[in-house]
């Protein structure tokens, strides 16, 4: 069973009049442990396409089965609880609650997950580590550079063991170094814990990380090409 | 599931870190809850006054007062001839079912003497009935007998303000005083009752026998006539028939044709204590209505707030979402944010609003009285309104788009 199917998922936004057909039958399959880059100019759907991968969205007509559910149906909560447990989000401008530390960022979704105060705090501490922030619980965002908010970032995505994570332009915000640096713990985690990556990017050399290209233009897969890692 | 502490510790955190927001915000609360426990206690304390007094005036209470008389075509002023003797009295007691007790009064004002002291104060001449009638215990000695009712005997009993008055420290049964140079024995002293609803002192006052207040203290032309009778009805729901006995027995007795108007007026005092206590208790509740107002003004400011804390806040709504906050982790972190504000701020204005009560029965010299209940009344308002105004803002954050939201600037 693949961990993600897509049959023929139609989005369509209807802006008054004009009716935008965003997605047009994207049927994909993408296999657990697989490094994805989606890419794509702007407008091409890639975005949404990653709103609907990440239960933030649904389809306006499809099937979207994740790890063999049918999760295009549900409701907001069902979602939400989906999102919790199955997905992790990092997002191009990091997304970590101001004025919060480092550790309680990290702890966020144990805290929506039900866990009890000792466990959140032992997974939160191991996630940190993961990520290399290990001393830096305390922190807010305001005192980490953007590399390292990013690195909160993640640690936030891996800490509930979601088998998949979601990357929108996850280095649109860094310099060079810092990104190359942010991909290197994607593709660590991707081989080493074998967490499924897919990250949407415009960028080619941050592509080249990946395993597998899906290209977008107007709303449909144009490519989808394996590659050996560069 | 939810996870309730957390979701308090997040809503915490909220609002100390917006503290001067978070202040203003509670300050309304904190008026109206104030406001309202102190109009509260002011009302409640009028309330309990009249009470207390109505109280020492004796319940159940008809007041029978002589009435306009005619004379030759001349209708003269109310009260101005007697019309009422002691006979009235008995045949009150006797014929009328729904009565409990009569008592008739002959009253004046007259020099009391004793000793080197003097002290002029109200005589009343009555029968030992008026003491069960006005519910008057003796807080020493003993009532008339009736041996003393019938021989019109000179004796006495002293209310606490002439007794105070008069004797100072020294105890005053068995002695001698002067009405009117007339010697009476002091044979007993009335327990204190403090004013009546008028301000009256009513403990600045000597019961005699009504026999001997007529025989020897304020004779007049019409003998056995009194100024006053007063009556004790059984029950509060005989007051009706019993005056409705009583004018009937009166007419009866006084000839009055079927066209004449009543010679006397049955006044029943209960229903007048009644009217005017209801009238502090609109007074009360009006008080009430007016403060609430601010609590309710307090209210809005809450949920204005919480309006704009959403709005900026989208963002970290966005965040929640994408994580996994279902639709109730988002409300209930605004709604407890609400609920926190209303319930400090009804904390701190139950405390002031004791306060301020405090300083109003210390300054207009008013009895305040602060019921338990007013406080967790307010108390329990003040957390609904939090609820109440919460909650809008608190559905609005939940049903945002996460995309939208985490798209927010």
């Amino acid at each position: 069973m693949a961990l993600i199917e897509t049959q023929n998922i139609n989005k369509i936004y209807s802006l008054g009049d004009v009716e935008v057909n965003a997605l047009k039958d994207v049927s994909l399959t993408i296999e657990k442990g697989e490094f994805i880059a989606i890419m794509g100019p702007s407008g091409s759907g890639k975005s949404t396409f990653m709103n609907v991968l990440g239960c933030l969205d649904k389809p306006t007509s499809g099937i979207y089965l994740l790890e063999g559910i049918d999760v295009a149906h549900m409701n907001r909560d069902e979602l939400a609880a989906i999102r919790n447990k199955k997905l992790g989000f990092v997002f191009q401008g990091f997304n970590l609650l101001p004025r919060t530390s480092a550790m309680e960022n990290v702890e966020l979704p144990m805290l929506y997950d039900g866990l009890p105060a000792g466990e959140r705090k032992e997974k939160a501490m191991a996630a940190m580590a993961v990520v290399g922030l290990a001393g830096r619980e305390d922190h807010h965002p305001n005192q980490l550079s953007g590399g390292q908010q990013q690195r909160v970032a993640i640690a936030r995505a891996l800490v509930n063991n979601a088998p998949i994570i979601l990357a929108d332009e996850p280095t649109g915000n860094l310099d060079t170094k810092t990104s190359i640096e942010i991909m290197e713990l994607f593709v660590r985690l991707n081989e080493e814990s074998h967490i499924t990556i897919i990250l949407v990017t415009h960028e080619k050399d941050i592509a080249e990380f990946s395993r597998r290209r899906i290209f977008f233009r107007d709303g449909v897969v144009v490519s989808d090409e394996l590659s050996g890692k560069a | 599931m939810i996870n309730i502490p957390a979701t308090i510790r997040i809503s915490l955190r909220a609002l100390r870190v917006n503290k001067m927001r978070s202040a203003l915000t509670m300050l309304g609360i904190i008026i109206g809850v104030s406001a309202v426990i102190t109009m509260l206690a002011v009302g409640t304390g009028a309330r309990q006054r009249i009470g207390e007094q109505m109280a020492s005036i004796g319940s159940n209470l008809l007041m029978v007062l002589p009435g306009s008389t005619t004379s030759g075509g001349v209708r003269m002023g109310a009260g101005t001839q007697p019309t009422l003797s002691t006979g009235d009295a008995d045949a009150i007691q006797k014929e009328c079912l729904s009565v409990m007790y009569v008592a008739p009064v002959l009253s004046g004002v007259a020099q009391v003497i004793y000793g080197n002291q003097n002290w002029s104060t109200g005589i009343t001449g009555t029968t030992t009935n008026m003491l069960y009638v006005r519910d008057w215990p003796l807080s020493a000695g003993r009532p008339f007998t009736d041996e003393e009712m019938r021989s019109a005997s000179k004796v006495c009993l002293l209310g606490q303000t002439v007794v105070d008055n008069l004797f100072g420290g020294i105890n005053p049964i068995g002695q001698i005083i002067r009405i009117k140079n007339v010697p009476f024995t002091v044979i007993g002293v009335l327990d204190a009752k403090g004013q009546d609803p008028g301000g009256h002192d009513q403990d600045d006052t000597v019961y005699v026998p009504v026999t001997t207040a007529q025989k020897k203290l304020f004779g007049t032309a019409f003998p056995g006539m009194v100024r006053i009778i007063m009556v004790k009805a059984k029950s509060a729901d005989d007051l009706a028939s019993a005056e409705k006995e009583i004018a009937e027995l009166l007419r009866q007795r006084h000839h009055t044709g079927q066209k004449q108007d009543d010679d006397f007026t049955v006044r029943n005092l209960t229903q007048m204590m009644q009217a005017a206590e209801q009238s502090t208790k609109v007074m009360t509740l009006l008080l009430g209505a007016i403060a609430s107002v601010s609590l309710l003004v307090g209210g809005i400011g809450i949920m204005n707030i919480m309006l704009v804390s959403v709005t900026e806040r989208t963002r970290e709504i966005g965040i929640r979402m994408a994580i996994g906050a279902k639709t109730w982790d988002i409300r209930l972190q605004f709604i407890i944010e609400a609920l926190t504000l209303s319930m400090i701020g009804g904390v701190v204005g139950i405390i002031i609003g004791i306060s301020s009560s405090e300083v109003v029965s210390l300054i207009f010299e008013w009895p305040t009285v602060i019921s338990p209940v007013s406080i967790i009344l307010s108390f329990g308002f003040s957390g609904f309104v939090g609820i109440f105004f919460g909650f809008y803002p608190a559905y609005k954050a939940s049903l945002l788009d996460p995309i939208e939201a985490l798209r927010y600037e």
